[in-house]
């Protein structure tokens, strides 16, 4: 109740791998402690290998994806190129501090694979401060126990499926533990040649 | 469009009104010093990032590149640090391409603290700024109402007492540069150990009159962690899966079929 | 009115009355764990003291041995936690006087324990308390409470600062959660068992570092009480002092 960003509720969560990333929410859209729906996806996938996390507000998640999928876009058109992920944290800093006064109320992340397929993750506070990491990052309402799951089961250099199971457990045990996270959960695991996006089977209360 | 956009700020007033608190951005509750020596001035910082009690990065950059010989270390409001070293930075440089001149520190110090008054406090970025130029080496600090300071030696953020009685204690006048890097990194140390909002490693910055500046990222580490006492990988299968899509991802290849497009003659 | 984002330096006016008012509460940090055996079981606690950004000590036991094969912690405010022990010990120390030096039961001090957070019920203790020690049937036992008493005998609990970090690792360390036979199709769960005591402390171990890694409050130390039906013994393990 006490500010914007635990309205709805919600909870992403991003790790790197061997040559690979995995990026994984929630799907619970909530007023308060009334669950509302739950196929409310938080991850968007914004170019091959390129994945964006919005958890905070839900009008604002809503509005900064489409946003965000707007610049995407006309990137795309004038440079003939897809974005690189480093180029999107970049690009959701400055949109974000650009509101440095009148904030979206949104913790984004961001993950892909960069030239070469070097994995990347980051995350932002409100108003675009970037925290660049090596392991994991997480965002939303079950942040304090994302980082309780995230820092004792992560370990450094998982293969993709080993990385699944370890960012799903993570991910599945934090949101339990949040009144207003869950109710689903989806998980991209990306690696060089393709791209993995598995529905978690969670509880539904 | 230039500039900064309010159209949120009405909504979030009212929201705020509401009885919905305000968040709060990740702050570097930081420890920063800065220390003057015989020929140039040396900066350090701790790494660590806070949201309230929470460690949102454990090994953050707070020493920003003003210009190649100035640089500056930041404490408050991560975003705000950042943003506007780099803001500084951009008019440093087209200032110095103008008036084809290296860049001054005093000319760094004014731009921020003008542009630091010009917001009265509400960019919260409390900088140590250093730096040698054509005038010699210089060590100031600015704070985010836009007031400035100059000395031998600085410290701020919340474990700037902890490393002031560093400085206090060992300072003297006309050190080597290595007594400047020890007592810097010493300095920070004591903010990593005994403030809270302090902590991980030391990062070192040293600008040599005549010199490249040198950035000695994670100069100490103090604080790795130590390995955990098992594994915690699981069977593969262990999740419950519902569903499961997967694609692939395919190089986009301009491919040029040979065959000209037929136009009118 | 606040600031839009308030930020910890930023001197914010406020256009309301500022209100003076002596709150007689503060948070010493730290993070306590109870973990319950097959028969075993432990209570574990950092040994940092803080308020706000500063220590006030690295070294301050926070779970004690009160006697009788019980272990406790009231981890919050540390006056209001040690009041609250000082209490329950002198409260078992008249129970031996009038009967003859009977030993209390762990059910027994449990509900005591209830009585005596709830009798303050409007002007509370500011803590999470946790006893541990064996039933009797001489099973690992492990009892957690509310700042006014409300209680429950768990298998495991943390409490405090890092709560909430540590919880959601013991739901799925200790009690298995979410985690499923492999080939089973996601239809069969993992098989609870109980832990053995190496692996319990592995467990604490891990999660207090974590917890030290992302947690402020946390760290300079873990001590690890644990009883057995030989009795209580400690375990002391430094953690990261930054």
């Amino acid at each position: 109740m006490s500010d914007p960003f635990s309205i709805n509720g919600g909870a992403a969560v991003a790790m790197v791998g061997k040559d690979c990333i995995a990026i994984a929410c929630d799907t619970r859209l909530g007023s308060q402690s009334l669950g509302l729906a739950n196929n409310f996806e938080k991850v968007f996938q914004m170019g091959k290998t390129t994945f964006l996390g919005l958890t905070g507000l839900a009008t604002d998640v809503i509005t900064l994806r489409e946003d965000f999928r707007l610049k995407n876009n006309l990137y795309k058109l004038r440079e003939e190129r897809e974005m690189e992920p480093k180029t999107l944290a970049n690009l959701v800093s400055t949109s974000l501090y650009e509101r440095r006064f009148g904030p979206y109320f949104v913790s984004p992340i961001v993950a892909g694979l960069g030239k070469g397929g070097q994995p990347f993750i980051c995350g932002f506070d409100l108003i675009g401060c970037i925290d660049f990491a090596k392991d994991f990052i997480v965002s939303g309402t079950a942040s304090d126990q994302l980082y309780g799951t995230c820092e004792s089961l992560y370990e450094p250099n998982l293969e993709p499926e080993d990385l699944f199971e370890t960012i799903s457990q993570a991910l599945l045990n934090a949101v339990d533990r949040d009144a207003l996270s869950g109710w689903g959960a989806v998980v991209y695991v990306v690696t060089k040649e393709k791209v993995v996006r598995r529905v978690l089977r969670t509880r539904q209360d | 469009m230039p500039g900064l956009s309010f159209d949120n700020y009405q909504r979030n007033q009212f929201l705020a009104a509401k009885g919905f608190g305000t968040p709060r951005a990740t702050s570097t509750g930081t420890t920063i010093v800065g220390c003057k020596f015989a020929g140039g001035v040396v900066i350090a910082a701790d790494t660590r990032a806070t949201a309230g009690s929470i460690v949102a990065d454990k090994n953050c950059e707070k020493l920003h590149r003003l210009a190649p010989q100035i640089w500056c270390a930041g404490a408050g409001t991560a975003a705000d640090t950042e943003m506007v070293t780099q803001l500084i930075a951009s008019n440093l440089e087209l200032h110095s391409l103008s008036q084809n001149r290296k860049p001054r520190v005093i000319t760094a110090l004014t731009m921020l603290k003008q542009h630091l008054f010009k917001y009265q406090g509400h960019l919260g970025a409390y900088l140590i700024v250093a730096g040698v130029d054509p005038t010699g080496a210089h060590l100031m600090s600015v704070q985010a109402h836009g007031s400035t300071d100059i000395g031998h030696y600085q410290s701020l953020g919340s474990g700037s007492l902890a490393a002031m009685a560093v400085l206090e204690t060992h300072w003297k006048p006309n050190m080597t540069k290595e007594e400047a890097v020890q007592l810097c990194a010493q300095a920070i140390e004591l903010g990593i150990w005994n403030d809270l909002g302090s902590g991980s490693n030391v990062d070192v910055c040293v600008m040599e009159v005549g010199k490249d500046a040198e950035l000695y990222r994670n100069y100490k580490t103090p604080n790795v962690r130590e390995s955990k006492t098992r594994s915690y990988k699981f069977p593969r299968g262990t999740t419950a899966v519902l569903k499961e899509r997967s694609w692939q991802v395919v190089d986009e290849q301009v491919v040029a079929t040979g065959e000209p497009m037929e136009v009118d003659a | 009115m606040n600031a839009t984002v308030a930020s910890e330096y930023s001197a914010e006016r406020h256009s309301v009355p500022i209100e003076h008012r002596f709150n007689p509460y503060s948070d010493n940090g730290g993070t306590v764990l109870g973990i319950a055996g097959e028969d075993f079981a432990v209570l574990a606690g950092d040994t940092r003291q803080v308020v706000g950004y500063s220590i006030n000590t690295r070294y301050e036991p926070r779970v004690f041995d009160v006697g009788d094969n019980i272990v406790m912690t009231a981890n919050g405010f540390d006056a209001d936690g040690a009041a609250l022990i000082d209490r329950f010990r002198n409260s078992l120390k008249w129970y031996k006087f009038d009967h003859n030096g009977k030993r209390l039961s762990i059910l027994s001090a449990a509900r005591y324990i209830q009585h005596l957070l709830y009798g303050k019920r409007f002007f509370p203790y500011y803590v999470s308390t946790l006893i541990a020690g064996l039933d009797d049937e001489g099973r690992g036992a492990v009892y957690s409470y509310d700042p006014v008493g409300s209680y429950e005998r768990e298998q495991c609990r943390a409490g405090g600062a890092a709560a909430s970090l540590i919880m959601p690792f013991l739901d799925n360390q200790v009690n298995f959660k979410n985690q499923y036979v492999p080939g089973s199709d996601g239809k069969k769960k993992k098989e609870l068992r109980y832990l053995s005591l190496e692996e319990v402390i592995q467990l604490v171990r891990d999660a207090f570092t974590s917890a030290t890694e992302r947690h402020i409050y946390v760290g300079d130390g873990l001590e690890i009480l644990i009883v057995t039906k030989e009795g209580v013994r400690t375990e002391y393990f430094p953690l990261k002092r930054d």
